[in-house]
């Protein structure tokens, strides 16, 4: 299984730039947040987040810090930049309009049969 | 892009911290998951194992978000590095050599590149040096000489074309006044020199024009080291009096620290020059410096200059008659460092052979040494490793190599740096010779440049010989006949370059061997000198002869002494004081440019002190004085050149272009004296010093026994006289050893460059050779078995080293004629085209060769051909 399981290739990143665009969270929180926001439609190996946020730091898109949860413990903190959220916007955009682009064709095809 | 920098910094530097923190995110992230499942009511032990399948295997996530990390590549690197070093500390003497010559090869181009660098390429460190000029007089291409005070001050009051103008006229001065009286260099100056030149006064101020009228209060400029060793500081020197000759000079001010040279003149003490008005056009002496003003080039400059000196020439026209000379204006910058140019291009060339020899050569032992190894680097490449691994591997281990070579030899060349001053006095601008970072930038290119060259060859051999002869044959894996090729080319271009530099040596060996051979024409030996100077504050001009024939009287009847004279400039004077003249019955054309010759002026003992023969005519005496017809004695060569068919004694002559005073009549000829270093042709015009007036003598005196006896007694018998005089004797043999001492230098260095590039050449073939006998000990073996002479292997073995050898040498003779521009000033006896020197360095350097080669030819004769079969 690749690490950004069935999704396509990048998209793991925009969907943690999105789950962070609500606010700083830790790695756990991302990927339980995902979970939630795709009512488990998506399925990635948590782990293959890791990888992931650490392309996003090198980016400059998102930072860390270390901070205490409100239970107590101490757990590294992801923000996202306003770099970030800029590019955030951009892919949005991006996905929007190729959805719409894919759907189109998807949906002329089912006419067709 | 900064993000990603810091990212990966962080990951790379804080790697324990990174590391450590990535583990606990990991832990924290299990913990939260696992606590879902137990809520969910799992027990602890299933909570676990769900949360760690969910999170799909901790070690492999690890992994992977070490290498988004984006250090792996530097990971890497540092892996080799390591590896390398492993590897390379496995046989020291073969890394210790090869770091050492290149390190010395380095450190000696960083060292010479930063001496260029200062002293010829850099700008003089003056405000808009390129506008400074040195006038000189010049009334031919090749024939230069110094300004006269008509000459300055025709330029002064007259030039268009100059912001400022000065003169500096070198002299020794006997210092008193400050500590134990001593004879020092000072500089006497006008005003407009250190206008010219734009330097300022740290203390106090410098020479006004105020102060240089005959008849001011004389004044002295000193450097901030002679104030500071004086009177404690510079603020202290302003107002204190020293005493120059006599005379007393008060210190106005103090040059700005590190100042110790100025227009390449080193000086402590800056009197100021006030001259007496001129009554003829000569006495020359004077240095001009002048600054062009900002819209005037070179050439107008050097027009002016010849209208001044067309305008002065008929004011003085009796006593000069050379019409074409002309004041003619030279970059100073040429001036200064125009005699270094030649010597530095010839040691700058030598050490960069050298640096090229210890590169080959150093390629060359890499290079057998990665083949010799070629079984390791198959069998990584059958397990897997890429070529361009491989590459790496091979590189890295060379750039560690030059890397540390890189390093030592920065160091060996700030070292050397530090010292320049004590290694080459003479050098001018010395002292703003530093390790600069424009030097360093070139020693850390040349390192890479021989990283690439020293690891390239191997590079080349992994990647096209030895993977495929290991799969074609393990046994003949020699790296592919053209890496063969390679090595062999390596091998004949460290011969190549070897040549150049032994013939260079050679040459000037047999040059420094003809000057100490040359008959300088007098005994050196049981003789010494001592200079002495008539101060004219303590000596008005009537006292001067008194005190010479006093001087004479006197140290004649010492014990010991057998001979006694004076010459105001005796052999091997190298100072160059000469005259020019013109013979009655064989004059110049008019207007035309006189003869010139060594001029001395001597008492009668002087050539017995020398033991220089009369060999026709009469000598001086004490009758040829003031009051008689003015008399000289002049050189058996002198006679040959200018009176070749005709008696010399007898005939009259015109000297110094005084064409009022009486003729001089030549009384005497004696033998040859090397007048002008011992490379003079022999001419010489001798007068008596009693017909002038000598403010500076050499008393020359000739011992029974060792001279150094009697130095005592002769110096205390003067000290009767004048116990304020400076005084020092100096052996006539300590002279003439002197000037041989910088030919024999630059034989010593580049004798050594030439052993150096002929041992680094012999050790490249040696072990090319080895290895080659080594790879073909099969075949050798085979060759015995079959029943070859021993002998006949040995030669083979010779033979085909001795091909690579004589290409190079080939090549190499080939580079000599480029050297010759190089190497002719500095020849003597001998020309750079010498062909017994080539056919020896030749012989020289195939013998060494052939020698190298039969250590290996021995190896191969004396194989067991059963073993060499059998074994690998």
């Amino acid at each position: 299984m690749a690490e950004s399981g069935d999704l396509l290739p990048g998209t793991l990143e925009v969907l943690v730039l999105k789950a962070l665009s609500l606010e700083p969270m830790h790695g756990w929180g991302i990927g339980n947040r995902l979970d939630q926001l795709s009512r488990n439609a998506l399925r990635v190996r948590q782990g293959s987040l890791y990888p992931a946020l650490q392309r996003l730091l090198r980016k400059g898109w998102i930072r860390s810090e270390w901070r205490t949860t409100e239970s107590g413990r101490r757990a590294r903190y992801y923000l996202l930049t306003p770099r970030g959220r800029r590019q955030l916007e951009a892919e949005t955009e991006v996905w929007r309009r190729t959805a719409a682009a894919v759907n189109g064709i998807l949906r002329t095809r089912l006419a067709e049969e | 892009m900064i993000a990603d920098l810091l990212a990966r910094l962080r990951a790379l530097v804080l790697r324990r911290r990174w590391e450590r923190e990535l583990g606990e995110e990991m832990a924290f992230h299990l913990e939260q998951e696992s606590e879902v499942h137990r809520r969910a009511g799992a027990d602890p032990e299933t909570a676990g194992r769900e949360a760690r399948l969910a999170f799909g295997g901790v070690d492999r996530y690890k992994e992977a978000t070490r290498d988004a990390s984006g250090v792996r590549p530097v990971e890497e690197t540092a892996a080799d590095v390591r590896f390398a070093w492993r590897w390379l500390r496995r046989s020291p003497g073969f890394t210790l050599t090869a770091v050492a010559v290149l390190a010395l090869a380095l450190g000696a181009v960083a060292t010479v590149f930063a001496v260029v660098h200062a002293v010829l390429w850099a700008p003089l460190p003056y405000p808009h040096a390129d506008r400074l000029v040195r006038i000189y007089e010049q009334n031919s291409p090749t024939n230069i000489w110094s300004l006269s005070v008509v000459d300055y001050q025709a330029i002064r009051d007259q030039q268009r074309s100059f912001d400022a103008v000065g003169a500096a006229r070198f002299t020794s001065a006997e210092l008193s006044g400050v500590g134990q009286p001593e004879e020092i260099t000072a500089v006497r100056v006008t005003s407009g020199f250190f206008t010219a030149l734009g330097v300022g006064a740290a203390a106090g101020r410098l020479i006004e024009g105020s102060d240089e009228p005959v008849g001011a209060s004389p004044v002295a400029v000193v450097s901030d080291g002679f104030a500071r060793a004086h009177w404690g500081s510079p603020g202290a020197a302003v107002g204190r009096v020293l005493t120059l000759d006599g005379l007393s000079h008060t210190v106005v001010g103090v040059l700005s620290p590190g100042v110790e040279e100025l227009a390449g003149m080193r000086a402590s003490v800056w009197p100021v020059y006030q001259m007496a008005a001129p009554t003829r056009r000569g006495p020359f002496g004077l240095r001009g410096i002048a600054r062009l003003k900002p819209d005037v080039s070179l050439e107008g400059a050097t027009r002016d200059l010849a209208a001044i000196s067309e305008r002065i020439y008929p004011i003085w026209e009796s006593g000069f008659k050379d019409k074409v000379a002309r004041l003619t204006p030279y970059p100073l910058r040429r001036t200064i460092v125009g005699n270094a140019e030649g010597e530095l291009g010839l040691f700058g060339g030598a050490v960069g052979l050298i640096f090229l020899v210890a590169v080959a050569n150093v390629a060359t032992l890499v290079l057998v040494r990665a083949s010799t190894r070629q079984h390791e680097l198959a069998l990584r490449a059958t397990l897997g490793a890429s070529r361009l691994r491989l590459v790496r591997l091979v590189l890295t281990e060379c750039f560690v190599i030059t890397g540390l070579a890189t390093a030592l030899g920065i160091w060996l060349a700030a070292a050397a740096v530090s010292v320049i001053g004590r290694i080459a006095p003479d050098l001018p601008r010395g002292g703003e010779v530093s390790l600069d970072g424009t030097t360093i930038l070139v020693a850390l290119a040349l390192g890479a440049v021989s990283g690439l060259v020293v690891g390239g060859a191997p590079a080349i051999g992994v990647l096209r010989g030895t993977l495929s002869s290991w799969r074609e044959d393990t046994r003949r894996a020699g790296g592919g006949r053209r890496v063969g090729r390679l090595r062999g080319i390596l091998v004949a271009s460290e011969f190549a370059l070897a040549v150049p530099l032994l013939l260079a040596a050679g040459l000037l060996g047999r040059s420094f061997l003809a000057l100490v051979r040359v008959n300088p024409g007098y005994d050196p030996s049981h003789s010494f000198s001592v200079r002495m100077a008539l101060p004219a504050a303590r000596y008005p001009d009537s006292l001067v002869q008194d005190f010479w024939r006093r001087a004479v009287l006197r140290v004649s009847s010492t014990p010991g002494v057998l001979a006694v004279g004076l010459s105001t400039s005796p052999p091997p004077d190298t100072h160059g004081d000469v005259n020019n003249f013109n013979l009655v019955a064989h004059p110049v054309p008019e207007g035309g440019a006189e003869p010139v010759a060594p001029w001395p002026l001597v008492t009668p003992g002087f050539f017995r002190a020398l033991a220089v023969p009369l060999l026709a005519g009469r000598g001086f005496t004490d009758a040829d004085s003031v009051g008689t017809p003015p008399v000289a004695i002049v050189s058996r060569s002198w006679a040959d050149h200018y009176f070749p068919n005709e008696d010399p004694v007898g005939q009259q002559l015109v000297e110094g272009g005084c064409y009022a005073c009486p003729r001089t009549t030549v009384v005497g000829v004696v033998g040859d004296v090397k007048y002008e270093g011992l490379e003079g042709n022999g001419d010489a015009v001798y007068e008596p010093m009693a017909q002038s007036l000598a403010r500076g003598a050499a008393l020359v005196v000739r011992t029974a026994d060792d001279p150094a006896l009697s130095m005592g007694p002769v110096l205390d018998q003067l000290r009767t006289l004048d116990p304020a005089m400076p005084l020092r004797g100096v052996p006539m043999a300590d002279d003439l050893r002197e000037a041989v001492s910088d030919p024999g230098r630059w034989t010593t260095v580049l004798l050594a460059f030439g052993a150096v590039a002929l041992g680094l050449s012999a050790i490249g073939i040696f072990g090319l050779m080895s290895y080659v006998v080594r790879r073909e000990r099969r075949e050798i073996g085979v060759r015995l078995a079959l029943g070859a002479e021993p002998r006949r292997v040995a030669v083979m073995i010779v033979g085909r080293g001795m091909r690579h050898v004589v290409a190079g040498t080939l090549a190499g003779l080939a580079l000599t004629m480029l050297e010759a521009r190089w190497l002719g000033s500095l020849l003597y006896g001998v020309t750079a085209h010498d062909g017994i020197t080539t056919v020896a360095v030749v012989a020289i350097l195939l013998a060494t060769a052939s020698l190298a080669c039969l250590l290996p030819g021995f190896a191969a004769a004396r194989l067991r051909p059963l073993e060499a079969i059998a074994t690998e």
